[in-house]
C-alpha cells in the first residue's frame, strides 16, 4: 500500500521536474546553448506570480501566462541582442556568456527582492485528494496538469506551426534551414524566448509549492540538467520522460535508502546512463 | 554594494587618518567583521550586519566609547567572504594584519567561527562569535574567543521537559533533520533527550542539503504514526516540510521546527499551517531584561531596531547587537584598548544586558543565558518558557 503512495509522490514530483526542464531542453537541443539563466528565469517567473497574487489577487494559475509572456520577451531580447552574436562560437563561449548573464540577473533579483524566502499562500488552498490510502496534494497535481497542458501546447506548436517546423529544421541542420529561406537568427530568438516562456510559466506554477528566493535558481538549474541528460536533449517527450524518471528514482530512493541518499542515487544512475546510453532515454543520435 | 562601500570608506578613512596625525588615528576603535554578505548564507550575513550596524550607530550617537575618559568612535570594517569558509579565514587574517582591527566579530555560524578562531588566537585579538553555538567551537583551549550562544542542548532540554510533563500521551517521536552541522547536532540531541524521557523514537532520518522534495520521508513519517514530529533545517526546508506534511495529512500533537519559525518569513510563508508550531531559539523579542549596556532594556532595543529597520529583531540580529554591546562594556571596564586586558575583562564579565545575563564559562561560551521556547499562536510567536518571561501556556494538538 505504502508503495502506491511513494509511486504517487514520484509521479507528481516527476511532473514538476518535467515542467522545470522542458524549456531548458528546447534551448539546449535546438540552439546548442546550455542556458545557465534557466534557473533564474524560473525564479523570476515565481516572483511575477508572487507579486501578481499579493497586489492584484491574480491566481498563479492565471499569472503563469503573464509570467511566461514577460519571460518570453526577456528571452527574445537576450538571444537577439547578445547570444546570437556568439551562437556560432564553441559551446564554452555561450556557456560563459549565459553564466555571466545569470550572475547579473541573480544578483539583480537579490538586490530587488532580497534573499528572504517567500511563498504564495492561496486564500483557498486546494487541499489534498484522498484516494483510499493515497494522498494527492491538490496544488501539486493541478500545477502538474497545467504544466503538462502547456507542454502539450508547445509540442503542437513545434509539430504543426510554420515557426515550429522552422525551429525543428534549424535543429536538424542550421545551414540547410538557412538555404531554404529560414531566418535562423529570428528562429533562434523565438526558440530562446519559448524556452524562457516555459521557465517563467513553470516558475509561476511552482510558486504555490516551493519557497521563492533567488537562492533557489541553482537548484532548479541542477534538476533541469539531470532531467535533460536522463531523458535526451531537445525533444519535448524526452524532457517528460526524464522528469518522471527522476521523480520516481528520487521518490523510491528516498524511501528505500533514506532521504539523505535520494540525490546520490539519482546522480549515480545518471552516471551509469552516461556510460551506457549517453544520448539519454529518448535521445536520438545525429542531431548536431 | 553596502559592503563594498563600507570597505571603501574604511580604506579611505584609513588613508586620511594616516596622512594627518598618529594621534588622530588612535581615536577610532576598529572592529573587523568577516561576513557572508553574498552567496547562500547572505540572508544570515545581512542579519548579522544589521545588528552590528545598530550597535555602532547607537554607540557613536552617544559620543562613542569612553576609554580611560577619552571618547573613541566605533568603526566596523566589513569584508564579504561570499559564504566560503576558507575565504573567511583569510579575511580574518587580513582584517588583523592589514586593516589593523583592534577586535574581531567572528564569521557566521559554528563552522566558520571555529575555522577563523585559530587566526585571532594566534594574533591575540579578542573575538566575539554572535552565531556559533556548537561546543566544538569553544573546546579548543583558546583564550581570546567568546560566544553569545549557549550550547545546542539548551534549546532541546526545556522543550522535552515541557512536552513530556504537559501531555503523557505523547510517546512516539519522529525526527527529520537536515544533514548539516547545527541541524544534525540538534536532531542527535533530541534523540538522546527523548530517550532519556522515556519516549520512543520511531523515525530518525536525515535529508541532504538542497533537497527539493520531502514526500517520501513524510510518507514514512505517516507510517510511523508519531505524536511528536521534530524537524530541523533552515527556513526554506521547514516551509517545504510543513507544507508537505499537510499534503499527506500528517498532524501530530506536537510539531517542533528549528530554526525557521524564529523568523517572521516562516509565518508569512506557511500562513495557517504555522499555527501551534513550536520552536526554540537563543533569544526572542518578547524576553524582558534590564541591561546596563547602551541599549538598556529589551523593549528599548526592540524599539531602536524597529525604528531603524521597520522589522522586529530576531535572535541572530539581537545576538550581533549584543556582541557589540558586550565588547563595548569590556573595553570600558578595561579602560584601555590593550587586547589582553580587554580579553580579561570579557572573561570576568558578569552583568545583565538587553539580551540577557552575560557571563562566559571557562571555554568562552556564554553560560548565563536561558534560551526561550516559543510557539506560534494566533499567527504570532509567543514565549512559553522560561517562566520569568512566559506569555502563554504550551498548546497541544489533538
Amino acid at each position: 500500500m505504502i508503495y502506491l503512495q511513494v509511486l504517487a509522490n514520484g509521479l507528481v514530483l516527476g511532473g514538476l521536474y518535467a515542467a522545470i526542464a522542458v524549456g531548458f531542453s528546447l534551448v539546449w537541443g535546438v540552439l546548442n546553448v546550455i542556458n545557465l539563466l534557466h534557473g533564474s528565469f524560473i525564479v523570476l517567473g515565481s516572483y511575477v506570480a508572487f507579486f501578481a497574487y499579493a497586489y492584484f489577487g491574480i491566481h498563479p494559475f492565471l499569472s503563469a501566462g503573464i509570467a511566461g509572456a514577460a519571460l518570453f520577451a526577456l528571452g527574445y531580447v537576450v538571444q537577439a541582442g547578445l547570444v546570437n552574436r556568439v551562437i556560432a562560437a564553441p559551446v564554452l563561449i555561450t556557456l560563459i556568456l549565459t553564466f555571466g548573464l545569470d550572475l547579473i540577473l541573480n544578483n539583480a533579483m537579490l538586490l530587488a527582492f532580497s534573499a528572504d524566502y517567500r511563498k504564495v499562500n492561496l486564500a483557498h488552498p486546494l487541499g489534498s485528494l484522498e484516494l483510499g490510502p493515497i494522498f494527492l496534494p491538490g496544488d501539486r497535481v493541478a500545477a502538474m496538469v497545467l504544466a503538462f497542458l502547456l507542454t502539450a501546447l508547445l509540442y503542437r506548436v513545434l509539430r504543426d506551426s510554420r515557426i515550429g517546423r522552422a525551429i525543428i529544421a534549424v535543429r536538424m541542420d542550421r545551414e540547410a534551414a538557412a538555404l531554404m529561406g529560414v531566418d535562423v537568427k529570428r528562429i533562434n530568438a523565438i526558440t530562446f524566448g519559448l524556452g524562457a516562456f516555459m521557465a517563467g510559466a513553470a516558475g509561476a506554477l511552482l510558486s504555490i509549492i516551493y519557497p521563492i528566493s533567488p537562492l533557489n535558481s541553482s537548484l532548479f538549474l541542477g534538476k533541469a540538467f539531470v532531467v535533460c541528460v536522463l531523458g535526451g536533449l531537445g525533444s519535448v517527450p524526452g524532457a517528460m520522460v526524464g522528469g518522471v524518471a527522476l521523480g520516481l528514482i528520487e521518490s523510491f530512493g528516498a524511501y528505500w535508502l533514506g532521504p539523505e541518499h535520494a540525490i546520490t542515487l539519482s546522480f549515480s544512475i545518471l552516471l551509469v546512463l552516461l556510460f551506457v546510453r549517453p544520448s539519454g532515454i529518448l535521445g536520438k543520435r545525429g542531431y548536431e | 554594494m553596502q559592503a563594498v562601500r563600507t570597505v571603501f570608506a574604511a580604506a579611505l578613512a584609513l588613508g586620511l587618518f594616516a596622512s594627518t596625525s598618529a594621534v588622530r588615528a588612535q581615536d577610532v576603535i576598529k572592529v573587523g567583521a568577516p561576513l557572508p554578505l553574498t552567496g547562500a548564507l547572505s540572508p544570515e550575513g545581512l542579519k548579522q550586519q544589521r545588528g552590528y550596524n545598530l550597535w555602532a550607530e547607537t554607540a557613536n550617537a552617544a559620543g562613542g566609547i569612553k576609554v580611560g575618559g577619552k571618547p573613541y568612535k566605533v568603526e566596523i570594517v566589513y569584508v564579504d567572504y561570499a559564504s566560503n569558509t576558507p575565504r573567511a579565514v583569510q579575511v580574518a587574517e587580513r582584517l588583523i594584519t592589514e586593516d589593523k582591527a583592534n577586535f574581531l566579530f567572528a564569521p557566521f555560524g559554528s563552522g566558520a567561527a571555529k575555522a577563523a578562531s585559530g587566526v585571532s588566537e594566534r594574533y591575540g585579538i579578542p573575538t566575539i562569535a554572535a552565531t556559533a553555538s556548537s561546543r566544538e567551537v569553544y573546546d579548543q583551549g583558546y583564550k581570546f574567543l567568546f560566544g553569545t550562544f549557549t550550547p545546542n542542548e539548551t534549546l532541546i532540554d526545556p522543550l522535552t521537559e515541557i512536552v513530556s510533563k504537559g501531555d503523557p500521551a505523547v510517546k512516539r517521536v519522529a525526527i527529520l533533520a537536515r544533514n548539516d552541522l547545527l541541524t544534525l547536532s540538534l536532531a542527535n540531541l533530541m534523540q538522546a533527550a527523548a530517550k532519556a524521557k522515556g519516549l520512543e523514537v520511531v523515525m530518525m532520518e536525515r535529508y541532504a542539503i538542497g533537497t527539493m522534495d520531502h514526500a517520501s520521508a513524510i510518507t514514512q513519517m505517516r507510517g510511523a504514526k508519531p505524536d511528536w514530529v521534530f524537524a530541523t533545517g533552515y527556513i526554506n526546508d521547514l516551509i517545504l516540510i510543513r507544507k508537505q506534511m499537510a499534503d499527506q495529512g500528517v498532524s501530530p500533537k506536537v510539531l517542533t521546527m528549528i530554526a525557521g519559525p524564529a523568523y517572521k518569513e516562516f509565518t508569512e510563508a506557511t500562513g495557517p499551517l504555522a499555527e501551534n508550531v513550536s520552536s526554540a531559539s537563543w533569544w526572542h523579542p518578547a524576553v524582558r531584561y534590564k541591561g546596563v549596556d547602551l541599549f538598556g532594556t529589551t523593549e528599548a532595543f526592540n524599539a531602536a531596531f524597529e525604528k531603524k529597520y521597520n522589522v522586529v529583531p530576531d535572535y541572530a540580529e539581537a545576538s550581533a547587537a549584543a556582541a557589540g554591546a558586550i565588547l563595548q562594556l569590556a573595553i570600558e571596564k578595561a579602560g584601555t584598548l590593550d587586547p589582553a586586558k580587554v580579553r580579561d575583562a570579557l572573561a570576568a564579565m558578569d552583568l545583565v544586558t538587553f539580551y540577557g545575563p552575560v557571563k562566559f564559562g571557562p571555554t568562552g561560551q556564554i553560560t548565563s543565558l536561558e534560551p526561550p521556547v516559543f510557539q506560534i499562536q494566533g499567527g504570532k510567536p509567543v514565549v512559553v518558557f522560561p517562566a520569568a518571561v512566559k506569555q502563554a501556556d504550551f498548546i497541544f494538538g489533538k
